[in-house]
């Protein structure tokens, strides 16, 4: 029971760096990035290969995907410069199918859909519950690291900007405020911590494959921010937990239900979980922790 | 309010959980299994059927007095054919249901996802996942599957193809860890018989493959052999037929069942043939298990959890224990070597509690494994559309 509950920790911090990913292009940027799986597989994928194929230490290895995604994400940015709403949203959706799709078949660079097992971990694995306790560890200190990155990232100006040009982006500019510059940096980061995620999750799991990126993935990181409130840091990482909590909560509930046949009490979890963020969105449409106003710094 | 509602019951239900397993160790409870099927998703056409039989395949051992007087308690989990979803299923069964086996792993990524935790806790996998490299890994003895291996298959596809006359063959399938080994097998065969080969791999989430067909259909081939599953293989079907496609059309069994030959009208899916792995002729295990599921005609997979959860409970019955460890050390005891043969674990669990040897024959095979837990060595049932029919043309 213990493993399984540090288990469920591990995944959720995962989903924290990703929702926090999410909020920082969606939330404060107005960027609706549906390709959030894609900077994920990115992220698994280049560490992953660097580490299990060329021997690469693992830090090294996470640093790799966290450059790797980032300078993806800039170049998905640039491409999609004119775009906002729901035309990026359809752009990054596509993106991360492209990547998704590129990565079950190019087989000569990924492993096709064989995928990549024996990634290295970063416990070793035979500590038992060592290796999940230990991993929860390092993956608690990357949510803690990106947390206090974004909090003053959020708190200078560039990140009252940010919240500028996604309210009304010709009233930034009229400021004298470089858009595309902020727009970029803000999807750049993002990107570059979703695929840290990823990499992560590879080294825990030991295993990367295509069929793991698939667009469920995103959906339950927007379930998470929308939840916990998509401006604030705290806002994704609670949400993300909570979500987590939910998820595996519902196998439970769903056990409740007596003479339920198997795919039921599948279907039933899946109308469990659609109807807790009916719920959430009913009464709290801001999510747990809403925007705060934040008043200019007193000169 | 509601939110705090919201975190408490989700934490109410966490932490209820937490008083569970004590009670389920106990030595005189009844034996808990697993089963984790994609019951959502891309194999969510499979996996509903495999969780109701292996559950009534339990009940049916339960009634005539269980394992070694204990009840076998059965444990459904689905793995959205993910593998991510389906590494927090296995956790949840490993870890709070404590299942000393986890049966019916479908997608070969799911299984690869799952393989490591399942020996590292000493839970037993069995898999119908066809890939090559999943017995490959190291898995200690943990891990078995039913489903012949891809060389085999593509070999079985291969001689089917020249024998229903082709010369010209093209292999058309989505891209899965199978679809390279298989296409090399069926272009050894074809070509040794001096015919050619020529593949394209198509994208099995699109909704139209007119492009695809096409593409092919300019090589004019005779034969064209399906790789796909249900859903991909009816939009390949249609599509073909819309586009004047007369020849020999080969599939699984599994991809070419009862439910697409129903949903498509019977000119279109008019002389399809199909192959799957089978138990010998005569056999009483496919009839068994078409009783279990319900249907005609059960597919292969259904056919191989049955074989999965009859082997487990013999295993678990002859070694007097119920862990994993247990059934890596007694499964192959059942399953081959000479004995009495028997195709239902009612009958085996008699015979082992009168100690006497069995040999396992299914409802999918013969069920023979090698060191690495792999079968040794199938039979096929070929079969054809006809009418609107699936049709036996014969086992071999």
């Amino acid at each position: 029971m213990l493993t399984y509950i540090l288990f469920a920790l591990v995944i959720g911090s995962i989903y924290a760096l990703l929702a926090q990913s999410l909020m920082l292009s969606w939330g404060l940027a107005g960027l609706v990035n549906l390709g959030l799986a894609g900077f994920f597989a990115i992220g698994a994928y280049a560490s992953a290969m660097a580490t299990t194929w060329h021997h690469a230490p693992i830090p090294a290895g996470l640093a790799i995907a966290i450059i790797v995604g980032g300078a993806v994400g800039l170049l998905v940015c640039i491409s999609t410069l004119k775009l906002r709403d729901d035309y990026l949203a359809i752009v990054t959706l596509g993106f991360a199918e492209v990547v998704r799709v590129v990565a079950s078949n190019e087989v000569w660079l990924t492993g096709g859909t064989d995928g990549i097992p024996g990634v290295p971990v970063m416990v070793p694995r035979d500590l038992g519950l060592g290796f999940h306790a230990g991993t929860l560890a390092v993956v608690v200190v990357a949510v803690a690291l990106v947390y206090g990155l974004q909090r003053r990232l959020l708190a200078a100006p560039w990140g009252r900007t940010l919240r500028a040009i996604r309210e009304d982006q010709t009233v930034a500019s009229v400021a004298g405020k470089s858009t595309v510059r902020f727009k970029a940096e803000a999807f750049c980061i993002a990107s570059a911590i979703a695929a840290l995620a990823g990499a992560l999750y590879g080294h825990y799991t030991s295993y990367v494959a295509p069929d793991q990126f698939q667009p469920l993935v995103t959906i339950y990181i927007f379930l998470a921010v929308t939840a916990g409130g998509n401006t604030r840091p705290a806002g994704a990482v609670i949400g993300a937990y909570a979500l987590v909590a939910f998820l595996e909560a519902t196998r439970f509930l769903a056990d409740l239900v007596p003479g339920l046949a198997p795919v039921q009490a599948a279907s039933l979890r899946e109308i469990i979980v659609g109807l807790g963020l009916l719920l959430v969105l009913s009464v709290r449409p801001n999510g747990i922790l809403p925007e705060r106003s934040q008043k200019a710094p007193a000169r | 309010m509601i939110n705090r509602r919201f975190f408490l019951g989700s934490s109410l239900a966490l932490s209820g959980t937490l008083a569970m397993p004590a009670v389920l160790r106990a030595q005189s409870g009844p034996i808990r299994l697993g089963t984790l099927t994609p019951l959502t998703g891309s194999g969510g056409a499979y996996g509903p059927v495999m969780a109701s039989v292996v559950k009534r395949a339990a009940e049916e051992i339960n009634k005539a007095g269980g394992v070694n007087g204990r009840e076998l308690l059965i444990l459904s989990e689905d793995d959205q054919t993910n593998p991510e979803a389906g590494l927090r299923a296995a956790r949840k069964l490993i870890d709070v249901d404590k299942v000393a086996a986890i049966i019916g792993t479908w997608a070969s990524s799911v299984t690869t996802a799952v393989a490591p935790v399942a020996w590292e806790s000493g839970t037993f996998l069995t898999t119908v996942s066809g890939a090559d490299s999943i017995t490959l890994l190291p898995h200690r003895g943990f891990l078995v599957r039913t489903q012949p291996n891809t060389t085999l298959q593509g070999r079985k596809f291969g001689e089917f193809a020249l024998e229903s006359g082709a010369k010209n063959v093209t292999f058309l399938s989505p891209q899965t860890p199978f679809t390279d080994s298989q296409y090399a097998e069926i272009t050894k065969v074809v070509t040794a018989a001096g015919g050619k080969t020529t593949k394209l791999v198509y994208d099995d989430k699109k909704t139209t493959l007119r492009t695809e067909v096409d593409s092919v259909l300019r090589g004019k081939p005779d034969a064209i052999i399906m790789g796909g599953y249900a859903t991909d293989t009816a939009i390949l079907v249609r599509d073909l037929y819309r586009a004047s496609y007369r020849g020999k059309l080969i599939g699984f069994g599994y991809a070419v069942n009862k439910q697409l030959v129903e949903a498509l009208p019977p000119d279109v899916s008019e002389g399809i043939l199909t192959l799957s792995p089978s138990a010998a002729a005569g056999s009483n295990g496919y009839a068994h298990v078409a009783r279990l599921a319900g249907m005609e005609t059960p597919d292969t997979y259904s056919c191989q959890v049955y074989d999965q959860i009859s082997l487990v409970a013999m295993a678990l019955g002859l070694g007097r224990g119920d862990t994993g460890t247990v059934i890596r050390d007694n499964i192959r005891k059942v399953s081959q070597g000479g004995g009495e043969r028997v195709d239902t674990a009612v009958d085996g669990l008699k015979l082992i509690a009168a100690g006497r040897k069995v040999d396992y024959d299914g409802a999918s095979g013969p069920c023979d494994f090698t060191e690495t837990g792999d079968v040794t060595d199938a039979k096929f049932r070929y079969e054809q559309v006809r009418g609107g029919k699936i049709t036996l043309i014969k086992i071999a």
